[in-house]
């Protein structure tokens, strides 16, 4: 019986939990898996039409990944994504802390509005904003270097971070404050050192997701900056492996891999911190 | 008492209030001004092309570019993005009146007249270069309202891109008409060998659909640019002929298609043949792609034979690469120089050569470059070239005929009756509309 019961605990999880989700864990997996497939077999393999695609049927080779290095700038431009999200996350996080926080306890007239307002601004699409941006990116002489895209890319991540903060900071009680304020803090002391080690999960969510869309804008970047050696991944990639009608798959999805890396690690370490992030306000 | 002096030039010791009054006016005058101070300033001439399909072809563009910049003591900069990404770039670039001094045009002539308040007259370059290299091949075709306002840089040509071991096989030879693919085509199919081309939303789709158009003696404007032409016998014919080419020749796939598609088609050993430039010859060759089931490379099996004739004619278009220069450029007569310096003869031979051909300017002497008689593929590539015209054909390169191509009129036409989903008069009505509607629209005012 003891047994029994025991081979039925252990057994059990196996249907009710690990069966159902496999079947998602795969079909979130599979871009991966089929990118780093792809980024392994030679150019031959990937023309034939009767080469199963989800295999390596005719040895591996390294020589996409080897183009990538040798052939473009592809460190760099990882680089330059790297030090461009970075900056923006920073930049981004900081305001959109400052922004929440009066629009999540302050009381002024006009409060929603202005809560209202941010989120509409971030429902405009870059695709509309890039034109007039061009303007003002030439007119301060950034265009064509990095500053361009550190300064452009908040426009769309500090209404993000801010409705998302909003959001947090609305759950945390209000009476711990008050209790800080009792003991003499003010209320930037009260924010900074009460509110923010509280809501440090979402802090870090809206972190994630700041430097999650950096990392993988394409349009400003490819408006704002030429110079090859400035290009950020996503657009230096696109540029020098598709010419005309012909695609580098394999140095493609070689790119798609190793750029995929940075945020795979981040998600990994901070996963917890952005489940609740996420799911703060969802509940009162 | 202390005295008080006004600092002299001397003087290194700076005021706090001197500072911020000297900053705060520089910062004012940069803002109001919208450009850097002068000094410090050294000449850069930037120049904004697209990825070639060769990248030699970039490379030597960028030693010419290198050793034009060091003769003439100017700092030079060539930026190269992908095609696709070359809309997007001009439009930002115009709307800032901040760029690039030289910029790739296309494809197609439209953009001279999209653009045309905002690129500089090339009269007097295209007037220089053309002496020195036969001349241009259609001047009237690059003459957009009367003026020089692009030159026309490069075209791939679009011959037509064959199995010889299919061929032979199915015991064809020498096919030379639109109704030869369909019937080669027809038997390809039947042994697992489609014929390929695009019928969906890329420029492949444009540039072979107008082919047959114009073979069956179809046009979608008249010679006036402002007459839409689409509605006609002919039109009708060319599309029943798409039609059964569509459903007996061609597998569903090609409605999906984009430019890299039929590459890929050709060299999986899937299609019996593709109308395209050589490009997916060159990469198979590159890429040493084997013909399937078999050790031999899939490159020795391909060739290159002319673009096909219709009943009417034998008409084909292509990319039409051009140049130009922004009027908000600071460094216009650098860039003037730089394309004299480039359209040199010598100059013009060696990218060619680099490019194998690929890239074939608009000069007559260089459609006879030596590159087209070094490898036979590249035979027909100079007779493409003759029989190539603007997709606007025959009437003028306008806004609006480019509108037609970046929407994909003709394709959806095309597409339409080919699927089943509209008679031959229900989409060309359709199209006809589309075409009015945005002619209409283009209008100029006189």
């Amino acid at each position: 019986m003891n047994s029994a019961a025991r081979w039925t605990r252990r057994i059990r999880p196996l249907f009710t939990v690990y069966v159902p989700v496999t079947p998602f864990v795969l079909f979130a997996l599979f871009p991966l898996y089929f990118m780093l497939v792809t980024s392994f077999k030679k150019n031959a393999e990937l023309y034939d039409v009767n080469a199963v695609p989800f295999l390596i049927g005719r040895g591996v080779t390294f020589g996409h990944y080897e183009l990538l290095s040798k052939d473009t700038l592809f460190w760099s431009w990882f680089l330059n994504s790297l030090m461009v999200s970075v900056a923006a996350t920073v930049i981004s996080v900081v305001l959109g802390i400052l922004a929440a926080y009066p629009l999540a306890r302050l009381k002024f007239p006009g409060a929603n509005s202005f809560g209202v307002a941010i989120f509409v601004t971030y429902l405009v699409p870059p695709s509309l904003l890039f034109l007039p941006l061009s303007t003002v990116v030439a007119r301060l002489g950034l265009s064509d270097s990095l500053w361009a895209l550190v300064v452009t890319y908040p426009t769309f991540l500090v209404p993000f971070c801010t409705w998302l903060l909003m959001g947090y900071f609305r759950t945390v009680p209000k009476e711990i404050e008050e209790c800080a304020m009792l003991d003499g803090c003010n209320r930037l002391q009260t924010m900074l050192r009460i509110l923010l080690p509280v809501a440090v999960p979402g802090v870090i969510c809206a972190a994630l997701f700041a430097f999650t869309l950096s990392w993988n804008e394409f349009l400003y970047a490819l408006v704002f900056v030429s110079p090859a050696e400035l290009k950020t991944m996503t657009v230096g990639v696109f540029s020098e492996l598709i010419r005309g009608d012909i695609y580098y798959w394999g140095g493609l999805m070689a790119g798609a891999c190793i750029g995929s890396l940075p945020i795979v690690v981040a998600y990994v370490f901070f996963l917890d911190y952005y489940v609740s992030g996420l799911t703060a306000g969802a509940v009162k | 008492m202390a005295r008080l002096s006004a600092p002299t030039v001397h003087d290194s010791r700076v005021s706090r209030r001197r500072f911020l009054g000297t900053a705060g006016a520089g910062v004012a005058g940069v803002l109001a001004s919208g450009k850097a101070p002068a000094f410090g300033q050294s000449r850069e001439l930037t120049f904004l092309t697209v990825a070639s399909f060769v990248p030699e072809t970039d490379k030597e563009l960028k030693r010419q570019l290198d050793e034009w910049g060091a003769a003439n003591k100017v700092k030079v900069r060539l930026d190269i993005i992908a095609h696709l990404q070359l809309v997007t770039k001009k439009a930002s670039e115009v709307q800032a009146r901040s760029g690039h001094d030289l910029t790739a045009l296309g494809p197609g002539l439209g953009d001279a007249d999209l653009y045309f308040d905002y690129l500089v007259d090339l009269n007097d370059v295209a007037a220089d270069v053309a002496p020195k290299n036969g001349g241009w091949l259609n001047p009237n075709d690059y003459l957009i309202r009367g003026k020089w306002k692009l030159l026309p840089w490069w075209m791939p040509p679009f011959p037509m891109a064959v199995r010889t071991d299919l061929l032979e096989q199915l015991n064809e030879k020498n096919p030379d008409t639109w109704e030869d693919w369909l019937r080669i085509g027809k038997k390809g199919k039947a042994i697992g060998h489609p014929f390929g081309t695009a019928l969906g939303h890329s420029a492949d789709a444009n540039v072979t659909l107008l082919s047959i158009l114009w073979s069956y003696g179809g046009a979608y404007v008249a010679k006036d640019g402002r007459t839409v032409t689409i509605n006609s016998k002919e039109t009708r014919q060319a599309m029943d002929f798409v039609k059964r080419l569509y459903t007996e020749a061609m597998d569903q796939e090609v409605l999906a298609w984009d430019d890299a598609s039929n590459n890929r088609c050709l060299n999986a050993g899937k299609c019996i043949a593709i109308h395209n430039p050589i490009s997916a010859y060159e990469s198979a060759k590159k890429d040493k792609v084997l013909v399937p089931g078999t050790q031999r490379e899939i490159a020795e099996v391909i060739d290159h034979i002319n673009t096909p004739r219709g009943p009417v004619d034998r008409k084909a278009t292509t990319g039409y690469w051009c140049v130009g220069i922004w009027n908000f450029s600071k460094n216009q007569d650098l860039a003037k120089d730089f394309l004299r310096y480039h359209f040199q003869p010598d100059n013009l031979s060696k990218w060619v050569e680099a490019g194998r051909g690929f890239n074939m300017p608009f000069l007559a002497n260089l459609t006879k470059h030596a590159v087209y008689k070094s490898d036979k593929q590249y035979r027909f590539i100079p007779e493409v070239a003759k029989v190539s015209v603007p997709p606007s054909w025959p009437g003028p390169t306008t806004a609006a005929s480019q509108q037609v191509l970046d929407l994909y009129i003709i394709p959806d036409m095309f597409a339409q009756h080919a699927t089943g989903k509209m008679t031959a008069d229900q989409a060309i009505v359709w199209a006809e509309k589309e075409m009015q509607e945005i002619y209409a629209g283009r209008k100029r005012r006189p």
